[in-house]
């Protein structure tokens, strides 16, 4: 199955081997400028157009963009009473679990389908899909509360308590 | 299974998974739409991406999880980029700061829209749009009225007072995640600490510091370190150069189960050969059952998760507190080339 998820043969795919912090260096969105007055407009009215599709974060970095048959080749199955998914990839049993948007925020995806001209030009990212919520899969370990992806939707919160107005 | 593989360079994005704040996707309110801008980041003093909203009425953060080895599958594609970007509502407050405490060495009462002025970012002018930014320059400067014009001075005594609550806020945030969990209410996903009682007032403090000081410069940051009496850690690597500060990469990491039956050379040469006194305690503890996050941060099985408790001072010094929550960065492109 996992030929036909990723188009070429070429197309690897490693999973990654423990948990660690990544404090590799900052990456930035899509900026390839040589100036700091060029922006990227988000064309929020796209919003109505995108659709609503299943969005799942792989335990594996894919070395493809683009479109695969995941639908075809990639079934989740939920478990009797409790939450936890499995689906096999790649000959491996993957767990997984739902994870919904925290309160107050949408999941979206946003790409860049007109490429600029120049460095020059203002750039716009249109917002292809929506979600309120997604699939996490571990690739051995069992969804629990210390996965790291979970801890991340604490974000939200902690940063209301950052940036949140001051009482005098 | 073939021999080792290489793993491709990452090519340029142009697709990106979001969690954005509700208002920025808003369509109704929007008369224009909201745009990502640089800035400069007050506490690495370079350009950081960070979005204005439509008329530039609120100013949002940029920052990226990233774990290593992930990729997404959205709908029918395969996005192999596997970083999860937060939209989130920033106080704007901390982006005009840097450019108030610059004009205040002349210790002149200044129009605040003379002094908000960038030739590198010249978005920044629009963080005066604000709505929230002229009324809360009084948190960090003193105010004189001259007709129908206001002059500001930056006014560090009110900029720590200001800070301190800043940093009671976020120590009050904290403490929620642990209330919640401690009465076992709210959501499930947030059942975490298996103790609560070791956590003293302190180590909030130094946890708090530690994220609010992703937001101002570093001295400001000794500064209020001092201001909220927090006791000093004389580590060696506080003499590190600033920017060796942002990265921890140097920091001994050490696997929590042995993985490499999946890998090759690839992932072997990643793990850091030497190790701490810590971290070699740690090594020999048992790891069965064990989270390897928790195992990094924590040094005692079954206690509370990284996120809310902050590391023991002797193992880590107080400056880098903040990469305890390593998954959620500011979005930088002071690395242009590599992705971008």
């Amino acid at each position: 199955m996992c030929s036909q998820l990723t188009h070429s043969p070429s197309n690897k795919v490693c999973f990654y081997t423990f948990k660690i912090p990544e404090f590799t260096s900052f990456i930035c969105i899509c900026y390839s400028m040589s100036n700091n007055t060029n922006v990227i407009h988000v064309q929020v009215s796209s919003v109505g157009d995108a659709q609503r599709v299943p969005v799942h974060l792989m335990p594996c970095e894919i070395e493809h963009n683009g479109p695969a048959q995941v639908s075809q080749y990639f079934h989740a199955t939920t478990k009797d009473r409790k939450q936890e998914m499995t689906v096999s990839f790649r000959g491996r049993a993957l767990r997984g679990q739902e994870l919904c948007c925290p309160q107050g925020y949408t999941g979206v995806v946003l790409k860049e389908t007109i490429k600029p001209g120049s460095d020059q030009e203002d750039r716009t990212v249109m917002v292809t899909s929506v979600f309120d919520k997604m699939t996490y899969w571990n690739l051995e370990t069992l969804p629990n509360p210390d996965d790291r992806v979970v801890m991340a939707m604490d974000w939200t919160e902690l940063s209301e308590a950052i940036h949140g107005p001051v009482e005098d | 299974m073939t021999a080792k593989k290489k793993r491709t360079p990452q090519v340029q994005s142009d697709s990106w998974v979001v969690i954005a704040a509700d208002p920025v996707m808003d369509a109704q309110t929007h008369g224009s739409d909201p745009t990502f801008v640089r800035l400069r980041n007050p506490s690495t003093d370079a350009g950081s991406l960070y979005m204005l909203s439509s008329g530039d009425v609120q100013l949002y953060e940029v920052k990226a999880f990233e774990e290593e080895f992930h990729s997404w599958f959205v709908g029918q594609t395969v996005q192999r980029d596997g970083r999860l970007l937060f939209i989130t509502q920033m106080d704007p407050l901390y982006l005009i700061l840097p450019y108030l405490i610059k004009s205040g060495i002349e210790g002149k009462f200044q129009p605040v829209n003379q002094v908000v002025m960038d030739e590198e970012f010249p978005a920044c002018s629009r963080l005066l749009s604000c709505t929230r930014s002229l009324g809360s320059l009084q948190h960090v400067a003193e105010e004189k009225e001259v007709g129908n014009l206001k002059f500001h001075r930056y006014s560090e005594e009110k900029t720590l007072s200001w800070l301190k609550k800043k940093v009671e806020r976020t120590v009050a945030a904290l403490k929620k995640r642990n209330i919640s969990v401690g009465e076992g209410v709210k959501s499930t996903t947030y059942i975490r600490v298996k103790t609560e009682s070791d956590h003293n007032e302190e180590d909030y403090l130094r946890y708090a510091h530690g994220l609010i000081s992703e937001y101002i410069s570093e001295d400001l940051s000794k500064a209020l370190h001092k201001h909220l009496e927090l006791p000093e850690i004389t580590s060696p690597k506080e003499t590190e150069p600033p920017s060796k500060k942002r990265k921890l990469s140097d920091k001994p990491v050490e696997a929590g189960e042995d993985y490499t039956k999946f890998n090759s050379a690839d992932f072997v040469r990643k793990s850091a050969k030497k190790m701490t006194a810590a971290q070699k305690s740690l090594a020999k503890v048992d790891k069965t059952g064990m989270k390897p996050m928790s195992s990094f941060f924590s040094p005692k099985e079954g206690e509370t998760k990284y996120w809310t408790s902050p590391p023991k001072r002797s193992e880590i010094n107080p400056w880098k507190i903040p990469f305890v929550i390593p998954h959620v960065r500011a979005h930088n492109s002071s690395v242009e080339g590599v992705y971008c």
